[in-house]
């Protein structure tokens, strides 16, 4: 047999390895995205940084070994048709103690700054400004992202000020996720029933992409989000135009969209969390609708879902998937599954269950949607546009309900998350009817679980707001 | 002995040959052959799912299977590999060579043998039933709590999955008691713990392992068990369950479950360096040694696989410290593999050529490792594709390529014909680049950020290149899979014979005829040294070596009990029965609903049929007469 | 196959095994090891979710430390039994060891129906399987330990009335000192369990109130 005709791919192996790898290694750019390399970020820096650290290590021993290794193939073939014994070594006491114990100074001198920067990463440093705190809640297959205190939801992307320190405060609504945007920081898992804390800074300006690393269920691979760090007094802009009311809506389609979304959608999107008081509440209003599915997994119809609110304003589409445009827009609307596959809206969705999806409806809808944005901050705004000041007790009521109650009871007779409210009048008073909203556990109807319906609209509602309300209701 | 009234309705099986000789077997040779070829089918079903997956992740956007498929593709592969191959063909190996190293003529337990051998077919037969009925697992082989929940996993899929396992776990706890009392207990004369071939001692080291990591994997799947079928709390986050708990045992028994996928495959190749080298094993005590510490110390790193749960640093520091610490035994082994061969006179033969590329593939794997036995950069690492290449470098370039070492050097003493040289060196040169063409590209992947076990990717994301590359090199090693399949079949139909020490063998196995008869040995050996059978055929080393004289020609002494003849254990078809009585009643107890159209069958009576028939199964094989137990044949 | 006389036959004769102790003691042995992992997986299950259940009822409103104690001295003696029982039975006294084999599967039987009475009692009082956390691991545990006591009865009483009948062989001492190995373990591992439940954490209540764990959940 001709050995060094079989030896000669193990050889260009290990130049391919020696070679080509660190090649790659330094050869990255823009045209990854998601890389661990060209990092933007102390915490990721520093990963990047120990992992060089390891891998030149690494490198050298592999070197080595192999080299050693293939060294002796090739020396000690077999040449010819040689029967003779070779010395008969049976052991060596000093190699072998040395091959042990020289692996351990390595495996020290990668541990100890290993160590350091396990400790160094652990939480935010506190001599360096105030840290944004921001709160992730991971979902199948979608992010809901909040800034307490600034009275701003939305999902999916994430905007953050460059140079300031960020804190996530990671929960999960359902099964283990985990956050990950290479380019800023390592992952960590989002344990469901648990919190976990990521700190992290952006020292560019840019869009950083970030998925989901844990695997969580059929569209795993298509849960991702945005990162987009941007710099403080853009970042302030932003956070104050999502507390700004939504322009007017201009053309046919999109009002007709609006009443649609309306009716088919808003049980579980909201786009109304640019008023305070939603945006504090929308949080509970999704664990609403939480409790309300895994009440009844098997059929329910209603599951959290993505705030809506000035949703034109969007890069992407379906958690970090496709280009926000009205041609992707259309294509997700008309069946999201072709988009992402296992979803929870193509199941749920009354049009989709009903089959009675139209293409009218998909370009109002999407007309509808393209339109949601915030009106400029110099339009002038209406200091009662919440409510929508005028009309009668019934219209300020209706609006009143859309804001704070359709997400969960429909007008009609059908159960969304708590029971429809048509003919409400026959069943209670004024009084029945107050005291059912402002004290939900009061008297709780056969069947539904007492802890669904938010306690707190007694104090988010104003008495006038309230009464407003109530003659909706009668008038259903 | 007693004599109670017991319905016989099975008359015991009494010819050597044709199928039913098979299904009543206990010897641990036809056991063995069973495990391998049960085993090797499973690979290819498994390569199949892989082949599959690459399929669709070869190109950005792909869309050749669902993401559902997907998922279920990537859980039965990982568990089909790990649970229904790398085991049992290891089994395979512990049944065919254990006795014959340490000179008994079966196992301590022939019939409690064929009882893991039938359960394990019968629940790996259960466990891939579901892509039939329903839809096969789709939460990854490690089946993380809470997705595994009805409310996420409302199908039947995940409970296949719990009660597959659960079966296959008492199938390996049974296997693994048998071999512990084995080689405890079975070793020839003289045969004394060290002296020992190192396959030997890497059989029990991984049959303890076994024994005590199999528990905590089957305490967890019952627990998964009961949580999907009766609605316990155990790992329901509503109720204050932890989800992390499943973690915690999971990776209790996954860490140990790696050794014992990885230490069969060091003690074969720790046989073959040896014997094609034609010189000792370099530190015979450290080899061994070594690999009673990685067992040991197994059991004190499973928290390196959750360094991103958020365990707090100080958890995350000590399992850093405690894995790196196993990296040491992990180089000592390596070390002296690369002791025994240097000054040799290598004979590169096929299965020596597979432990060469065990080696030079497995210190690429434990390199990778330790770029991950850091936290913070495994907290980039871990769920990529980084990752996924590590562990193929472990478990494929490691376990199998470890395998097919074993493969090529016991093959003509397990079936008295050599595998073709030629096509075994084409097997082994298209699976090494295959395999380095599949899985080198995947660290780059997982670096430049693509997470595991997703079923697509966007463009742009710069992972095309290597992913079309991965999947070129996974349709190489289905090429050499293919020429190693090719090679069995002219083996088998060549006129060969092969000689019964085709290699200059070193251990007790190649002092007997090639294959080897029912009993074994006709006489059991007298052992003197490690080795034996070499220093019987070279004598002069033991003066050179040891300033031993060599020992005339002794009469061996005659295997004492029964008079000269040899017992053999009777075969018996109880195993089988009760390993299907087994099967049925775990089965039955979980109401499975099969998804015929139309109905919604829920068996509670299975279960009771189950019982019934393993209890019949347990009664006849205690009443039974046997000759195995009592010890020593 | 058939150049050497291949005969099935019934032999007994002492272990002259390489650890001096028979493959079926050792076997045992090897299972015993293995069965503490099993229990040491539930047991770890039930300390981790002490004090966690969101909902009662909880330990310290439903154990019944006295009752569960008479039960436990029960099973403590069916031990003392059993010694007894291996005792005549190396000393080749047939109808003693049968007397005292039937005595430990008697208590055992006793210890399982206090077992039987527990379990409805608590699941009169609301604790099922499903209620709580606590719930899901109490029943799972002692449950798991009641089976392998169950089993042992059944162990013995085939013993009692299959291999005492007639006279002692080497072969049914052992049988009943392999019995008595997994008895006594199966003992010792209830005397960790009466532990780690009833003594240690007779007191347990509610972990997080319902309100902190809702909180926990929904608020994040």
């Amino acid at each position: 047999m001709n050995l060094r005709r079989l030896l000669r791919p193990a050889r260009s192996r290990l130049l391919f390895l020696i070679l080509v790898v660190p090649a790659i290694l330094v050869a990255c750019n823009e045209g990854d995205p998601q890389s661990t390399f060209g990092t933007s970020g102390p915490i990721a820096d520093a990963q990047a940084d120990l992992f060089i650290f390891i891998f030149w290590i690494a490198v050298v021993v592999f070197v080595l070994v192999e080299g050693a290794l293939i060294y002796s193939i090739i020396r000690f073939r077999r040449r010819g048709s040689d029967d003779s014994l070779p010395v008969q070594v049976h052991g060596n006491t000093k190699l072998e103690v040395i091959w042990t114990i020289v692996p351990v100074f390595i495996l020290v001198a990668i541990a100890i700054p290993t160590i350091q920067v396990i400790y160094e990463q652990r939480e935010p440093p506190t001599d360096q400004g105030p840290v944004l705190e921001i709160k992730v809640r991971a979902h199948q297959w979608w992010w809901e992202i909040e800034y307490p205190g600034e009275d701003v939801v939305t999902a999916n992307e994430i905007r953050i000020p460059v140079g300031q320190w960020v804190n996530f405060t990671l929960n999960s609504d359902d099964v283990i996720h985990s956050f990950w945007v290479p380019k800023l920081a390592g992952k960590v898992d989002i344990i469901p029933g648990d919190v976990r804390q990521l700190a992290m800074r952006a020292d560019e300006v840019g869009v950083f992409f970030g998925q989901c690393a844990e695997f969580c269920g059929e569209a795993h691979a298509k849960m991702r989000f945005r990162v987009r760090a941007e710099e403080p007094e853009q970042f302030q802009d932003w956070l104050d135009s999502m507390r700004r009311p939504p322009v007017e809506l201009v053309s046919a389609d999109a009002i007709a969209g609006q009443t649609l979304f309306a009716q088919n959608c808003s049980s579980c999107h909201s786009t109304n969390t640019w008023q305070g008081p939603n945006a504090r509440n929308e949080r509970t209003r999704l664990a609403g609708l939480r409790l309300a599915f895994l009440d009844n997994f098997k059929d329910t119809v209603v599951i959290p879902a993505p705030n809506l609110t000035h949703f034109a304003t969007r890069d992407t589409l379906g958690a970090g998937l496709i280009e926000l445009n009205e041609t992707n827009l259309t294509r997700w609307i008309t069946d999201p599954d072709d988009v992402k596959e296992g979803n929870r809206m193509k199941d749920l969705a009354t049009p989709y269950r009903n089959n009675s999806l139209t293409s009218d409806d998909v370009r109002q809808l999407t007309a509808y949607l393209l339109e949601l944005k915030p009106v400029a901050a110099d339009a002038v705004i209406e200091p009662d546009s919440g409510g929508g000041g005028g009309g009668s007790a019934t219209e300020r009521g209706a609006a009143t309900f859309a804001a704070n109650c359709s997400g969960c009871h429909s007008t009609g007779d059908n159960r969304v998350v708590g029971p429809g409210l048509a003919g409400l009048s026959s069943r209670g008073d004024d009084a029945y009817i107050r005291e059912s909203i402002v004290e939900p556990n009061a008297v709780v109807v056969d069947g539904f679980p007492a802890s669904v319906m938010p306690p707190g609209f007694g104090a988010t509602l104003s008495a006038d707001e309230l009464n407003d309300l109530i003659a909706y209701l009668k008038s259903l | 002995m007693t004599t109670i009234a017991f319905p016989k309705l099975i008359s015991r099986p009494t010819s050597y040959t044709g199928l039913w000789s098979w299904i009543a077997t206990v010897d641990h040779k036809r056991i063995g052959t069973l495990y391998g070829i049960t085993a090797f089918l499973y690979f290819l079903i498994a390569g199949v799912e892989a082949l599959i997956i690459r399929g669709q992740l070869r190109e950005a956007e792909s869309d050749l299977i669902s993401p559902e498929i997907f998922n279920q593709l990537f859980t039965m592969h990982g568990t089909t590999m790990i649970f229904l191959v790398v085991m049992p063909m290891s089994a395979a190996f512990f049944n065919w060579m254990i006795p014959l190293m340490i000179g008994a003529r079966d196992v301590a337990f022939p019939r409690l043998n064929a009882f893991s051998y039938w359960a394990f077919l019968f629940g790996s037969i259960f466990l891939n039933l579901s892509f039939f009925l329903g839809g096969a697992p789709n939460a990854g082989w490690f089946g993380y709590a809470n997705l595994t929940g009805s409310v996420y996993s409302p199908g039947d899929g995940l409970t296949f999955w719990a009660l597959g396992l659960l079966i296959l776990g008492v199938a390996s706890l049974a296997a693994s008691f048998n071999f512990v009392v084995t080689i405890l207990n079975m070793r020839a004369p003289g045969m004394s713990l060290m002296r020992m071939p190192v396959f030997v001692w890497m059989s029990l080291v991984t049959s303890i392992l076994m024994a005590l990591a199999m528990p905590v994997i089957a305490v967890a799947l019952i627990q998964l068990s009961l949580d999907r079928v009766l609605d316990t709390n155990f790992f329901n986050p509503a109720a204050g369950g932890d989800p992390v708990l499943w973690q915690h045992l999971f990776w209790l028994f996954g860490h140990p479950e790696v050794y014992i996928l990885i230490l069969p495959a060091m003690g074969i190749v720790s046989e073959v360096l040896p014997v094609y080298s034609r010189k000792p094993l370099f530190g015979y005590a450290a080899v061994v040694f070594a690999g009673a510490v990685i067992g040991f110390m197994g059991w004190f790193v499973w928290s390196h696989h959750m360094f991103t749960v958020g365990l707090g640093p100080a958890a995350n520091a000590a399992f850093t410290i405690s894995t790196m610490l196993i990296a040491v035994p992990t180089g000592v082994k390596i070390f002296n593999w690369m002791g025994t061969i240097w000054g040799g006179k290598l004979r590169l033969d096929t299965a020596m050529l597979f432990s060469l590329g065990f080696i030079a593939m497995f210190i690429i794997g434990g390199l990778s490792g330790i770029t991950h036995a850091s936290p913070p950069t495994d907290a980039q690492q871990q769920d990529t594709y980084y990752i996924v290449a590590h562990f193929h470098y472990v478990l494929f370039g490691g376990s199998i390529l470890g395998l097919f070492a074993g493969g090529y050097y016991w093959w003509p003493k397990m079936t008295g014909k050599r595998l073709g040289e030629t096509l075994g060196k084409w097997h082994f040169w298209v699976m090494l680049v295959g395999f380095n063409v599949t899985f080198g590209p995947m660290h780059w992947l997982g670096l430049n950020g693509m997470p595991r076990r997703i079923s697509t990717y966007a463009e742009g994301m710069g992972w095309e290149t290597s992913n079309a590359i991965a999947t070129f090199g996974a349709m190489l090693i289905a090429v050499s899979v293919l020429i190693f399949i090719i090679n069995i079949i002219r083996t088998i139909a060549s006129k060969q014979e092969a000689e019964d020490d085709p290699w200059d063998g070193r251990t007790l196995e190649w002092s007997i005829p090639s294959p080897p008869p029912a009993y074994n040995f006709a006489r059991i050996p007298q052992v003197k040294s490690l080795d034996d059978f070499w220093y019987q055929k070279h004598p002069e080393l033991l003066h050179d070596e040891r300033g031993e004289e060599p020992e005339s020609d002794e009469p061996v002494v005659e295997e004492t009990h029964g008079g000269g003849s040899i017992h053999l254990p009777g075969m018996s078809y109880y195993p089988i029965v009760v390993a299907l009585g087994m099967v049925i009643g775990i089965v039955g107890f979980m109401e499975i609903r099969v998804d015929i159209p139309g109905t919604d069958l829920v068996f509670p009576w299975l279960s009771a049929v189950g019982i019934a028939i393993g209890m019949y199964g347990v009664m006849g094989w205690s009443l039974e007469p046997v000759s195995e137990e009592g010890g020593g044949h | 196959m058939a150049q050497v006389a291949v005969k099935q036959e019934q032999h007994v004769h002492v272990a002259d095994t390489n650890t001096g102790i028979s493959n079926r003691k050792l076997l045992l042995w090897v299972f015993l090891a293995s069965d503490c992992l099993f229990f040491g997986s539930f047991i770890a299950t039930y300390l981790v979710y002490r004090n966690q259940s969101t909902t009662g009822p909880y330990p310290n409103e439903i154990l019944d430390i006295p009752i569960t104690s008479v039960s436990t001295f029960v099973l403590l003696m069916s031990s003392l039994a059993m010694v007894l029982a291996v005792n005549y039975a190396q000393r080749n006294s047939v109808g003693l060891a049968r007397f005292w084999i039937l005595a430990v599967a008697a208590l055992g039987t006793v210890f399982l129906l206090f077992q039987i009475y527990e379990f409805t009692t608590f699941v009169n009082e609301g604790l099922t399987i499903r209620s709580n956390l606590f719930g899901t691991t109490f029943f799972i545990l002692t449950g798991f330990h009641g089976l392998h006591v169950f089993i042992g009865v059944l162990w013995l009483l085939g013993m009692a009335f299959a291999h005492f009948k007639g006279a002692l062989t080497s072969r049914s001492v052992e049988d009943l000192e392999m019995a008595g190995l997994y008895w006594h373990f199966v003992d010792i591992v209830w005397i960790i369990i009466f532990t780690v439940i009833y003594l240690i954490g007779f007191s347990d209540g509610e972990g997080l109130s319902t309100i902190e764990h809702a909180a926990a959940v929904v608020g994040g």
